[in-house]
């Protein structure tokens, strides 16, 4: 073995990052597949680009894990979100508060239920959080790309008018953004459920 | 016919039995990534072979460390029964498809509007 080898051994990726993989996976794979991110990582990724461009691409690996455990629920908000959206400018109301009770109750349970089977696969809370943040970024964009594409398809006078009486353009693209910390606490809570339930389970 | 195999899943399948006792996450990543000649995401594969596990074609242990790998455990995959069986009806699925053809088409003409 070189000095060189020796030395590699003891270089680890972002620390913030195995955690995170730690975080999302379940117990039984979180040593297996963070050693073999790792392996990859000193073996070839670190020799061939060099120590930052390694831990870009540890990573993004990571990241790859983190979208697995949650795209789902993302784009279910998202779906949701547009959904509301493309009935308030396309079809709006004479009183929206119906239709705000129906949609804020769904949006609560799709963080609820996405922090909870985050958890109770990972058997972390943690998880439950990482999976709220993840589904609030995922629609977020989700979301942005969709409005823009409703607006695209029909922007005649009387659209305009529902946009701009419904919240405007500005609250659908902010909106999924300040989502992130109310959603993440909603879905730290059904995380903390998923994991007391999968324990009671295990007993 | 049982439920038919994607094409990555079996790459995924594949690369197993061609590393025979050394098919662990990372050489299955690698050798998928060779055959295909691409990259592919480590989560990719170990979605695939979670799933793949769900339905019973493959089963796995759990094996040494080493210290490249901080010591961390190795999951070693083998191919079961039914895994066997489902790369044997895909390759003859794909084979049926085929069957009076010649691999690469040249020469066809297509219709222009």
């Amino acid at each position: 073995m070189t000095d060189t080898d020796r030395s590699i051994e003891f270089v680890r990726p972002p620390r913030w990052a195995e955690a995170l993989l730690r975080v999302v996976l379940p117990p039984d794979d979180a040593e297996t597949v963070s050693g073999d991110l790792l392996e990859e990582y000193r073996d070839v990724v670190l020799r061939s680009r060099g120590r930052r461009r390694a831990d870009v691409w540890f990573v993004g690996q990571v990241m790859g894990f983190v979208w697995r455990a949650a795209w789902w629920w993302g784009v279910i908000f998202a779906v949701l979100f547009l959904g509301r959206t493309a009935l308030d400018w396309f079809l709006p109301p004479a009183d929206f508060r119906t239709r705000s009770i129906i949609t804020t109750y769904a949006a609560v349970g799709v963080f609820v239920v996405a922090g909870f089977g985050s958890a109770w696969r990972s058997r972390s809370i943690g998880a439950g959080a990482v999976a709220g943040i993840a589904t609030a970024a995922i629609a977020a964009v989700l979301i942005a790309v969709g409005a823009l594409a409703l607006i695209a398809v029909k922007h005649d006078a009387q659209t305009l008018w529902a946009i701009e009486h419904s919240g405007g353009l500005g609250e659908v693209l902010v909106l999924p953004v300040f989502v992130a910390v109310p959603g993440t606490l909603l879905a730290t809570l059904g995380g903390l459920a998923g994991k007391l339930l999968r324990g009671a389970r295990a007993r | 016919m049982a439920d038919s195999l994607g094409a990555f899943e079996q790459a995924v399948l594949l690369s197993i039995v061609r590393l025979g006792d050394e098919a662990y996450g990372r050489a299955i990543l690698k050798e998928v990534q060779a055959r295909l000649d691409r990259d592919v995401a480590a989560g990719a594969v170990h979605a695939t072979l979670e799933r793949l596990q769900t339905k019973g074609l493959i089963a796995s242990r759990l094996g040494s460390g080493t210290p490249i790998r901080g010591g961390r455990a190795r999951r070693f995959y083998r191919l079961q029964p039914a895994g066997l069986r489902a790369l044997n009806e895909a390759r003859a699925a794909i084979d049926s498809l085929w069957h009076g053809l010649k691999w690469p088409l040249k020469g066809l003409r297509f219709q222009h509007d």
